[in-house]
């Protein structure tokens, strides 16, 4: 009885003597005040003040129970890859398109149930967003937040394209892939959120893994170039394709490229092709965005049944 | 009774797995690959894609397929050539329901055929989709300005 007395005792002053160790995030005072989102419908703001906020801003709000160690570690890393992803603190040095792009990816993260995270949600149970919430966010984008097409006043032929040099490879080392526009379309898509218009290419690895219907994993070798142009309208009302925005690859390797899901991300923007991402891990970025296709080989993208057309 | 029990869970527990595992064919947009259409005298997905458009009236999207001489034109601006053979397949959209901001083919409404002869004789072919509104009038000629009209999708 005794010895157990002793351990018990014991391992309390460790419980205790370790409060002494925390992480930067804890020791730092006072968190600042949450600051509404401006040009936001407070209402709107509220909602993801509450769901967001603590993992994805600096306005944090430390429970009690949320300071202990070795929890204290655990909550600091969380928040530290969640503004890593999104960060609401940015949101008054952000153009209007980056805001609308940031709601909209909030919005989607709480669609694919990825956010709030559920482990989260089991402590802080206010953060759970119900269906009137989401309606509420849907609801403001669909009325404020949809892109409207440029009038063709300029057509992109018209704009005179500068001459390309050397095209640089990805910061993770993905050299640029020139002959995507010989590859089928294995489908497109309309983005309302950005205002663009996209054709996204397969080539024949990708077209024969449709054909078999072995897309789940897709086969190494498989590549796909997603490329997006800013939606531009006709006289007669129709949109089509006008100014080059971005020409985006997934390459599978699951060997080569284990690290980041079995896939080599890359993108390469504008008419001078530069390559996205300031260091090499910047896929990081690409990876979170696809997170909730995990279990579909992290590819949105549902195709087209490229020989299944002519068919009845 | 117990050894029974437990030989007829194993394979429950199986196929309740195998049930909840995605299935490839899930994930292939089959509705907007299916026409009907018997008599296309090729296949528009299997040629090299030439440009996107939207109508925002109609809410469709369609995208232009040409062959190896119309796509040509991706490369030097030039009108399509003698022997040029273009598709414009149309599907009505459909939302994403993977990402909240984006639409995604739904079903073909139509597939236009037009090709263009030795002579430079234009011809123009309509083949109704599943999902057309059979009142819709079409006119030949101005389908067929409007699909040679419709500005490629360039990129660098």
């Amino acid at each position: 009885m005794k010895l157990k007395f002793k351990i018990v005792l014991c391992i309390l002053v460790l419980i205790l003597l370790a409060q002494l160790i925390r992480p930067k995030e804890v020791k730092s005072s006072k968190a600042p005040e949450a600051r509404v989102l401006t040009g936001v419908p407070l209402e709107v703001a509220k909602v993801l003040e509450t769901s967001c906020f603590d993992c994805h801003s600096a306005y944090t709000k430390w429970r009690w129970f949320d300071k202990l160690t070795p929890v204290n570690f655990l909550v600091a890393s969380h928040i530290r890859d969640g503004r890593k992803a999104l960060d609401f603190s940015q949101w008054d040095s952000l153009a209007t398109p980056q805001r609308n792009a940031m709601l909209y990816f909030a919005l989607n993260g709480i669609l694919s149930k990825e956010m709030p995270l559920s482990s989260y949600t089991a402590v802080h149970p206010e953060a759970k967003l119900n269906p009137k919430d989401v309606d509420l966010l849907k609801s403001y984008l669909l009325n404020n937040a949809v892109s409207k097409p440029a009038n063709a006043e300029k057509t992109a032929k018209d704009v005179e394209k500068p001459a390309l040099k050397e095209i640089k490879n990805s910061p993770n080392g993905i050299a640029y892939l020139p002959d995507y526009r010989n590859w089928k379309a294995i489908s497109s898509t309309e983005r309302f959120d950005n205002g663009t218009i996209r054709i996204i290419f397969g080539n024949p690895t990708a077209v024969e893994a449709i054909r078999t219907g072995n897309i789940n994993p897709w086969p190494d070798g498989t590549v796909f170039a997603k490329t997006a142009w800013k939606q531009q309208k006709a006289k007669d009302g129709s949109i089509y394709a006008g100014q080059f925005v971005q020409v985006e690859f997934m390459i599978k390797n699951a060997k080569q490229y284990a690290h980041t899901k079995g896939w080599g991300w890359a993108r390469w923007k504008g008419d001078n092709l530069l390559p996205y991402g300031k260091t090499v891990s910047f896929d990081t970025e690409c990876i979170s965005c696809h997170r909730p296709e995990r279990d579909n080989d992290y590819v949105f993208t549902t195709p087209l049944a490229i020989n299944g057309l002519t068919k009845k | 009774m117990k050894t029974s029990f437990t030989a007829g869970i194993f394979p429950f527990m199986i196929l309740l797995m195998l049930g909840c595992k995605p299935t490839t064919t899930d994930r292939i947009n089959k509705e907007a690959s299916i026409t009907g259409i018997k008599q296309l005298p090729e296949n528009p997905l299997e040629m090299t894609p030439l440009a996107v458009t939207l109508q925002p009236e109609e809410k469709t999207m369609a995208t232009l397929y040409g062959n190896s001489i119309a796509a040509k034109r991706l490369k030097d601006g030039m009108d399509y050539g003698a022997g040029s053979v273009l598709y414009l397949v149309t599907w009505k959209g459909k939302a994403d329901p993977d990402w909240f901001g984006a639409r995604i083919p739904d079903r073909v409404t139509a597939i236009e055929r037009v090709s263009i002869g030795g002579n430079g004789q234009k011809n123009y072919i309509f083949f109704k989709g599943p999902a057309k509104n059979a009142d819709l009038e079409i006119s030949k000629d101005d389908r067929q300005a409007k699909i040679l009209d419709i500005p490629v999708a360039t990129s660098p």
